[in-house]
């Protein structure tokens, strides 16, 4: 029993070859493209965060600086994880216009000075009391790390633990003039 | 008395304009719920499996509900607080891809599955009952033929014995 005529036939099989073409070109189409978050490229929203020795730490007042903004948590074992190659990588930049920012999320307060006493080191962190910030940088979970140029423009981020290879090379990236990346 | 009696309807005039005043304010705290519920349920809460923000009871959902519902303080439209969520998460973070670009096919292929799949069935329905008529057709024919054949065979048989 004949189900489609030619011409049926026809008609599906250029049905399938449409569908698979959309689905390689959403799988592996224009991944140039693709960033890691949104912000890449923007304005990196300001912020106004309180030190946890009470100082305030504002985005604006780093203009002409790279900044490691990144948001961590007493309770993430990869914050622990990252946490030495942050400090190497502080030591090596702090006379470079690097600042480094750590930014405590989803934490006690109690928590978070016991994890900085064992794993802080020099650089400052700091909370923001509106709990807003990792919303404005689009945080899904810690850590994450933002790579802010000297012009304020966020350039790269990084989800997971870094190494200090990882921060080199981000962190180069950003002191380098934008290129056309697209 | 009449002193007593202005002192009592001016206690009853604050009495209910504190009871209409608490209302009002309960009615809009009622209106802000409502709305923030409605637009967490647009969004979709970006460390949960398949959970919108209203669902969600992760402290990322929690802490985006609290957004939404200070910009809706704020006077903030939906939209723009979409578009806030959209500026940080990107447009993975909406329930429902906004109808444009590639997105389009999103919208329209459940319609055109739809479409094209009645057509094939009402073609395969279509073609099946009339190739199964035509069969059965010829099957009666058939047999009509070879009952015509058998019935012309007893007649010359009868007209033979009578003869």
């Amino acid at each position: 029993m004949k189900i489609l005529g030619a011409s049926g036939k026809i008609v599906v099989l250029i049905i399938i070859v449409g569908l698979i073409s959309l689905m390689g070109y959403a799988i592996f189409g224009n991944r140039v493209s693709i960033k890691t978050s949104p912000l890449i490229g923007t304005q990196a929203p300001d912020f106004n965060l309180k030190t946890f020795d009470g100082q305030d730490l504002k985005l604006s007042d780093l203009e002409g600086k790279t900044v490691l903004l990144n948001f961590w948590a007493s309770w993430c074992m990869p914050c622990k994880q990252e946490a030495g190659a942050l400090e190497r990588a502080w030591q090596k930049y702090k006379g470079d216009d690097v600042v480094f920012v750590g930014v405590n999320v989803w934490d006690e307060n109690s928590n978070a000075l016991k994890y900085l006493s064992k794993f802080g080191g020099g650089y400052p962190h700091a909370l923001d009391p509106d709990e807003e910030i990792q919303i404005d940088y689009g945080v899904g979970g810690v850590p994450e790390t933002f790579f802010i140029d000297s012009s304020g423009m966020v350039r790269d981020k990084f989800t997971g633990p870094l190494t200090e290879q990882i921060i080199d090379y981000f962190v180069l990236k950003a002191q380098k003039p934008q290129e056309n990346e697209s | 008395m009449t002193r007593l009696t202005l002192k009592n309807s001016l206690s009853v005039l604050t009495i209910i304009s504190i009871l209409v005043f608490s209302g009002l304010v309960s009615i809009a705290e009622e209106g802000i719920d409502d709305q923030t519920t409605s637009i967490a349920n647009l969004l979709m809460c970006p460390v949960c499996q398949g959970q919108s923000v209203g669902e969600s009871n992760s402290n990322l959902a929690n802490d985006m509900r609290d957004i939404i519902r200070k910009q809706l303080e704020e006077g903030k439209s939906q939209e723009e607080i979409l578009a806030y969520f959209v500026s940080s998460y990107g447009e993975s973070i909406l329930a429902s891809p906004p109808p444009k670009g590639i997105n389009w096919i999103l919208w329209l292929l459940p319609g055109a599955g739809i479409i094209i799949g009645g057509v094939i069935i009402t073609l395969f329905l279509f073609r099946a009952q009339k190739e199964d008529g035509s069969e059965d057709r010829k099957e009666i024919e058939t047999i009509a033929k070879s009952q015509d054949e058998y019935i012309n065979k007893v007649d010359e048989e009868i007209k033979k014995s009578d003869s």
